[in-house]
């Protein structure tokens, strides 16, 4: 790995550790009932979800799904639809735990951020350079 | 034995061996050199780490048997990935544990990194910083930050949290073939500027500047309203913007810390990477703004700072370089992303809105400059009088000299009078030989370290006799 690239490949496997606590929290809550860290982990992914792209630079930092890179990975594996029901089982999860729904919910929230996660870590392992079409986007929307 | 156990298994043993070496190796390090600053706290977190990680392994190969076997083969799965994902984790530290263990007292140039971290130190808010030095194999300065080291590190700590990331720790790194020299290395005040950079959010000086320039580039997008159509390309304008921040902030936060001497160090690394032919002097990467853009915020502040009054008296071609560049008007200036022409249009903003923030922000984040220009300008002398007779300057009165006037007095004095010390040792026939100007060269640098050893020796005992030891 060149020390040129770390940044910009950290950023895929910040990713990879988002989507990995994901799945930890989401596994603990249904295989063993665990909740503690269950509410404050969907929140911030909540958050993430309905702010990234959109926040402002100086609140960055408290984010997934703001770099470039995360975006892109995000946009790589989860279609609109996804993202929108993903958004819908957090929130589902979120009002009621105990409700006989969320624990599927939760199954297939492992499942969709499992994907991410392969997707991040094979991105960390292979990583692209900007692509062309996005610059050009760039240039023309600027 | 279900086959997605059987392949849980081998990896679970691949990573215990990786850990296992790291924690070895990281421990043999501690042992056997001696590092200057936080070299050792690192290698402790990465031994600690990986013998957590084996422990952890062991958790979860138990874990396996517990699973309902509806969904013992996706459970398996995540453990599986979970693994991928501590591995390479490990990887990234692997990438900086050579470098760092390479870089001992005796390849590095430690008396200026020493000097470093106590400016670095009495920055407000930054009294524990620490900092790793780095030797890595590229030939080249100003890399990127290591920032993300450390917000993985924070999610780490999720699943392993015995681990702490030692708390403001900094990482600067130098191309292993400049170890030894002094000039160049002046590049790592730029890399202490990142880690500040990353810091600010939590330093007391910066709470409105950082928040102002935060806002100005929240503005600055906002002048983009078709951005908002695409997450993506509107990231990474942000990036871009971010980059170009980063690389102003680090320049003018060195320069605050170390006077002209940075301008003169970056000018020579640029002729030694080959980077300064007049069509690359005005370009924009993504990454860096153009080095003529640079050296025009250096110029400004050195103007205002007394700095460049202070080194009125000397003509070298950098200077001359710098002031050539620092008039380049701004409509020459052109952003590139790799062969193709960029996003021409970030830059007026960048330019008009952000640069001005980033101004305010380094003088509330740095200590006055003025005062510093001045000891320089009253001690030149004595130091260039100990030089031109190949003596280590030292002070003629009890107080020791300033490191940063004998930094920018031994840069000035390489600059214009190397040629004059060759031909008193060597003879006049010697101007010409190269392997000589370099020997002398070299000379000159391990004066000027040692005098500054001498003056934070000196510094250090004026202090313990004051306020008592430590």
């Amino acid at each position: 790995m060149a020390p040129i690239d770390l940044q910009d490949r950290a950023q895929y496997l910040s990713l990879a550790l988002f989507a990995q606590e994901m799945v930890s929290v989401l596994m603990e809550y249904v295989d063993e009932n665990k909740s503690e860290n269950l509410k404050s982990a969907l929140e911030d992914a909540l958050n993430s979800l309905e702010l990234g792209g959109r926040v402002t630079v100086s609140a960055q930092r408290k984010v997934a799904f703001t770099s470039y890179e995360q975006l892109r990975t995000l946009q790589e594996v989860w279609s609109k639809e996804e993202r929108a029901r993903a958004t819908q089982m957090i929130q589902t999860i979120l009002r009621g735990p105990q409700n006989p729904v969320a624990k599927p919910a939760a199954n297939n929230l492992i499942d969709l951020f499992s994907k991410l996660q392969d997707q991040a870590l094979w991105n960390f392992e292979q990583p692209r350079p900007v692509s062309p079409g996005t610059m050009q986007r760039l240039c023309k929307l600027a | 034995m279900q086959a997605g156990l059987t392949a849980l298994l081998h990896d679970a043993a691949v990573l215990h061996r990786f850990s296992d070496f790291l924690e070895e190796y990281c421990k043999e390090q501690e042992r056997s050199q001696r590092y200057v600053d936080a070299s050792g706290d690192f290698f402790k977190y990465t031994e600690d780490l990986a013998r957590e990680i084996k422990l952890e392994l062991r958790r979860d190969i138990e874990r396996t048997s517990l699973f309902p076997p509806r969904i013992a083969a996706s459970r398996t799965a995540s453990l599986r990935r979970k693994m991928l994902t501590l591995k390479d984790y490990l990887r990234l530290l692997h990438t900086l544990i050579k470098p760092a263990a390479d870089a001992h007292t005796l390849s590095i140039p430690a008396p200026l990194i020493n000097l470093a971290c106590d400016q670095l130190r009495q920055i407000e808010g930054m009294g524990d910083s620490r900092i790793v030095v780095l030797l890595t194999p590229q030939l080249m300065y100003f890399q990127r930050p290591h920032t993300h080291v450390k917000q993985q590190a924070a999610l780490v700590e999720k699943f392993v949290p015995q681990v702490l990331f030692p708390k403001k720790l900094g990482f600067i790194e130098l191309p292993y073939s400049q170890g030894p020299s002094f000039f160049t290395n002046l590049a790592i005040y730029h890399e202490i500027g990142h880690f500040v950079y990353e810091e600010l959010p939590s330093l007391p000086s910066s709470n409105a500047s950082f928040t102002a320039l935060g806002l100005a580039r929240d503005h600055a997008l906002m002048e983009f309203p078709r951005l908002r159509r695409d997450r993506q390309v509107r990231a990474l304008a942000e990036k871009i913007l971010e980059s170009w921040t980063q690389e102003i902030f680090c320049d003018l936060f060195a320069l605050r810390l170390v006077g002209p001497a940075f301008s003169f160090a970056l000018v020579e690394i640029l002729g030694m990477l080959g980077s300064l032919s007049s069509e690359a002097m005005v370009t924009f990467d993504q990454e860096h703004p153009a080095p003529a853009c640079r050296f025009a915020e250096q110029v400004r502040l050195l103007r205002q700072d007394s700095w460049w009054d202070a080194i009125a008296h000397i003509e070298p071609e950098q200077k001359k370089l710098l002031e050539r560049l620092a008039k380049t008007p701004r409509a020459k200036y052109k952003v590139y992303a790799g062969d193709e022409r960029g996003p021409e249009a970030l830059m007026r903003p960048f330019l008009d809105s952000i640069i001005p923030a980033i101004r305010n922000l380094v003088r509330q984040v740095t200590p006055d400059a003025k005062s510093v220009a001045k000891r320089f300008r009253e001690t030149r002398r004595v130091i260039e009088d100990c030089l031109e007779v190949g003596v280590v300057p030292h002070a003629k009165t009890a107080t020791p000299l300033d490191p940063v006037s004998i930094i920018n007095s031994a840069f000035c004095f390489y600059l214009t009078k190397l040629p004059k010390i060759v031909t008193k040792f060597e003879g006049g026939a010697a101007e010409r030989n190269v392997g000589t100007r370099s020997k002398w060269t070299g000379k000159l640098e391990d004066w000027t370290k040692k005098a500054i050893e001498d003056s934070q020796i000196r510094r250090q005992f004026e202090r313990t006799r004051r306020d008592g030891p430590l």
